[in-house]
């Protein structure tokens, strides 16, 4: 996993290899602010095509029309005209024929296409990998202004934009003298500022590397002269020659960090790829089968952003617009709040990707929250009977499923009439908006009502674990509101969802169904650390009997407390003055208490504090467990506690003290200490949700 | 600079061990041009049944050079996740850089962007011939095994550097037709819809 420590941190580079390493992250960000300009564009365009005129979740429309165009259907097209991917029936004018004699209707052929366009298949799923990731946290700090463009941050961007705040970064000028060489030097043919640059990377990578003798200069000519030749050489040259030149141009790239060029593409491959496609093609398919097929859960990586979140930033919004556009939902169901929800969404839509408004992901999270409204009565009906269901986690897919069988003895909805029309609703806590809502179809007039449907969530497993799922059941008044007819909760950290089972859970009113809380059913805000395990150095012997005569035995362990976020207000004002604590144990001596400064009146506080455990071998890390726990400094009475995380390995017990604790980290805690151990020498990191409790779970 | 006058944006990334010719194998392939007004290509899709469709698409190609040297490792392992193929080259001419494909396979697992992303494998230095020190048949079997194609190039006299960047691209550029073209097998709300969707996912569709 890529750092964002790793990535402010060049400290290790030299300084003409910072500057390289600067000069071609520079000459990337040129080539991506066009790229940005482009995904703009493509993204108006989009939303331009779907306002031309599409259902809207709040109307009724009849199937005999155009879903896109809203011109009636005659009879006899109705069957054929469904659009494969919004379900909606569209007449021939909307449709967009695909090669192979498919067709899609022209919304999606264009959301396809836009997806292809920008680069938004690829984000997407980078994103669902990296969700956890806290670089993207580190960037969304900095990005306040232009949550949108999140998801396509790239490294180069992020290193960019950190070493740019080094003070003591390149100057200028002796690069412009090097321009000025290394032009002379060139075919001016080939000349403008762009390949001065990236020509340069090359040069002044052998200037440093193998012959650190020569000035800079004469490497820089030596090495333009080399390549002037390459140029000319034709192929029928003796393997000899090149293969020199070859070697010198190799050990120098050995020493660029990253060097990246965005590199003219021959001219001659247009006939190539012509001629060769089918023979090529043939070769790929029979050979690569397995490359091909193995395509992961492209299209459910999508609403997964969603989940972790909850944000509603534009490129989560491309994922899964089709659900939120009201046009495109294809869920007509009639509840009151879908309508508000989808037009609200529809609104933001608009207002992001018209332009960079100015909502912060916090508030974008708090109006969601508030968008979620149980419209319905909650105390009209008596909760009666029960649920039958079973919960798995597919790995293939990465997604959470959630199987309705059916239901028992419910409550009648409808009192006057004696029925109800039930349906089950689930909220994958503790994301209690609309991405998190799952819903079965509505059964008519019963109050046994089976469902056999399977409700998805996309999701990470390491996440579920602090998760629970909230199944309620609802009664659908058609011409009132509708009716809760009880629900139930299930926390996710104590399930088996490796070999599911049928449950049948009795409802539960509204109030009761709270049922024994993990420490983490209460959020408490997140915390972004980093962890590195050191390796110890091997001294040369030299070097011990000159020095000390203690040897340094073990390795350490660095813990890069970077952040945290969304804490609790503890103080006046909404805001707390936070620290945060670290003890590794088992050891108990005063040396494994470290502490951070304080930051004050802030919830989102920024520490950049790193404890340094020394003397310890990587075996031992595994038998180790780190707490840290966040504090609110109180100036005269004890601290309050804010949270904490626990990471080990999440097997076995510690003593502490004379307790015995279990090391009861789970899912991220255990992942992020894994990978400290598993890769020494780079860090880890991970943003951890806060515990509201440390004490360890008697399971 | 550039106009954005392109289609697609494809970024490419090549590693492997230091000195195995990752940089002059991207010089070769880029053919010393480093004019950044011919960024651009014409690359022409075709579709799985090995026909040209006829429509062609500019493609932009962005390859990224890497530092093979195990000290800048932290650093070029970051840029991973944005690469959406790989080119992941070794030394025909040493043992060494070929058995350290598996764990240049495994970062690449760790860090790119997704768990099995479109790589090809390059045996570089193909042309030194006596020296040579990896047999095809072992590298054709690793790469079998990875499921990825195999290649041997010659950034010194060009053989077989270009296709194996088009045949990464073309990996790539199926892979987003495919990502792209599945029909949404999981709405957000997640009711019947989710049936329909599951019947017709195993039906692919290309859109080129």
């Amino acid at each position: 996993m890529p750092e964002a420590v790793d990535m402010i941190n060049l400290g290790f580079l030299s300084e003409s290899e910072q500057e390289l390493i600067l000069e071609v992250l520079r000459r990337d960000e040129e080539l991506r602010q066009a790229e940005e300009l482009r995904v703009r564009k493509l993204k108006t365009e989009l939303l331009d095509v779907k306002r031309k005129g599409a259902k809207r979740g709040s109307g009724r429309y009849s199937q005999h029309s155009c879903g896109r165009c809203q011109e009636p259907l005659s009879r006899l097209t109705v069957f054929s005209s469904q659009c494969k991917m919004c379900n909606h029936y569209v007449c021939r004018n909307c449709r967009t024929v695909l090669p192979k004699g498919s067709w899609l209707c022209s919304v999606c052929a264009k959301e396809s296409d836009v997806k292809k366009r920008t680069g938004d298949w690829f984000y997407d799923q980078r994103v669902t990998r990296f969700s956890t990731l806290a670089t993207h946290d580190l960037v969304r700090a900095s990005l306040k202004k232009r949550p949108q463009l999140k998801k396509r941050e790239t490294a180069g961007e992020l290193l960019l934009r950190s070493t740019e705040i080094i003070p003591d970064s390149p100057t200028p000028k002796p690069r412009t003298k090097q321009n000025h060489l290394s032009r002379a030097n060139e075919d001016p043919s080939t000349e403008n500022s762009e390949s001065i640059a990236s020509r340069e990377s090359f040069e002044s990578k052998d200037s440093v590397w193998p012959h650190l003798t020569r000035s800079d200069t004469e490497s820089a000519e030596n090495s333009s002269i080399t390549s002037s030749k390459t140029e000319t050489e034709s192929s029928r040259v003796t393997p000899e020659q090149p293969r020199r030149e070859d070697h010198s141009v190799q050990s120098s790239s050995a020493e660029s960090g990253v060097s990246s060029s965005t590199f003219p593409v021959k001219a001659d491959i247009v006939p190539e790829v012509k001629l060769d496609s089918s023979s090529l093609d043939l070769d790929v398919d029979r050979l690569f089968k397995k490359s091909i097929k193995r395509d992961p859960r492209p299209s459910e990586c999508v609403s997964t952003l969603d989940l972790h979140n909850g944000q509603n930033t534009s490129g989560a919004s491309m994922g899964n617009r089709s659900h939120s556009v009201p046009g495109l939902d294809i869920q007509e169901d009639g509840e009151e709040e879908e309508d508000i929800d989808s037009l609200v969404n529809f609104h933001k839509r608009k207002m992001v990707s018209s332009s960079s408004s100015l909502h912060s992901s916090k508030s974008t999270l708090g109006s969601l929250m508030s968008l979620y409204s149980e419209a319905g009565d909650f105390d009209s009906v008596e909760v009666s009977g029960e649920v039958v269901f079973s919960m798995s986690y597919n790995e293939r897919t990465q997604s959470l499923q959630v199987f309705i069988e059916e239901c028992h003895g419910l409550a009648c909805g409808d009192t006057t009439r004696q029925l109800s029309n039930p349906y089950v609703k689930c909220y994958l806590l503790p994301d209690k908006s609309r991405q998190s809502k799952r819903k079965t179809s509505i059964k008519k007039n019963t109050v046994n009502p089976v469902y056999k449907e399977t409700l998805k969530y996309s999701i990470n497993r390491s996440q579920l674990y602090t998760r629970s799922v909230l199944i309620s059941v609802w009664h659908y008044g058609r011409f009132s509101r509708n009716a809760f007819l009880g629900e139930l909760e299930i926390p996710l950290d104590c399930q088996d969802l490796n070999s599911p089972q049928m449950e049948r859970m009795a409802l539960m009113s509204k109030a009761a169904s709270a049922l024994p809380t993990s420490a983490f059913s209460h959020y408490k805000g997140d915390l972004v650390i980093s962890l590195k395990y050191v390796t110890p150095k091997k001294a040369t012997p030299e070097k011990v009997k000159g020095k000390k005569a203690v040897t340094e035995e073990g390795g350490e362990l660095h813990v890069l407390i970077k952040e945290a976020k969304n804490l609790m207000a503890m103080k006046p004002g909404d805001t707390s003055d936070s620290f945060v604590k670290g003890y590794l144990f088992p050891i108990t001596a005063k040396t494994t208490k470290k502490k951070t400064p304080v930051v004050k009146k802030n919830l989102n506080p920024h520490y950049d504090h790193t404890f340094v455990y020394k003397q310890l071998a990587l075996e031992q890390l595994k038998e180790m467990c780190l707490e840290l726990t966040v504090w609110d400094k109180e100036a005269m009475s004890s601290n309050e506690f804010l949270g904490g995380v626990r990471l080990s390995s999440g097997e076995g017990s510690i003593k502490i003290g004379k307790e015995e604790v279990a090391m009861d980290s789970v899912g991220e805690e255990v992942s992020l200490w894994q990978k400290m151990m598993q890769y020494p020498d780079s860090w880890a990191e991970g943003t951890l949700p806060l515990r509201s409790t440390m004490k360890a779970e008697g399971k | 600079m550039t106009d954005g006058d392109y289609d697609y944006l494809i970024k490419l990334l090549a590693l492997g061990d230091s000195g195995v010719g990752k940089t002059t194998f991207l010089y070769r392939y880029t053919d010393n041009k480093f004019n950044p007004k011919f960024i651009t290509t014409v690359y022409t899709a075709s579709n799985p049944n090995g026909t040209t469709t006829g429509k062609t698409f500019k493609v932009h190609l962005q390859l990224w050079d890497t530092a093979g040297q195990e000290r800048f490792r932290s650093l070029t392992t970051a840029f991973f996740r944005d690469a959406m193929g790989f080119l992941l080259m070794f030394d025909l001419t040493s043992q060494q850089s070929f058995l350290n494909v598996r764990n240049w396979m495994s970062q690449l697992q760790a860090n790119a962007y997704c768990e099995n992303p479109d790589i090809v494998l390059v045996g570089n230095k193909a042309d030194l011939a006596d020296q040579r020190e990896v047999q095809e048949k072992q590298a054709k079997e690793l790469a079998d095994k990875y499921g990825i194609p195999y290649f041997e190039t010659s950034a010194a006299t060009g053989a077989e550097v270009d296709k194996a960047v088009i045949t990464l691209l073309d990996l790539v550029m199926k892979r987003m037709e495919q990502c792209v073209d599945k029909p949404p097998a999981e709405p957000a709300n997640g009711n019947g819809a989710t049936k329909l969707a599951d019947g017709q996912s195993n039906e692919k569709k290309c859109a080129c």
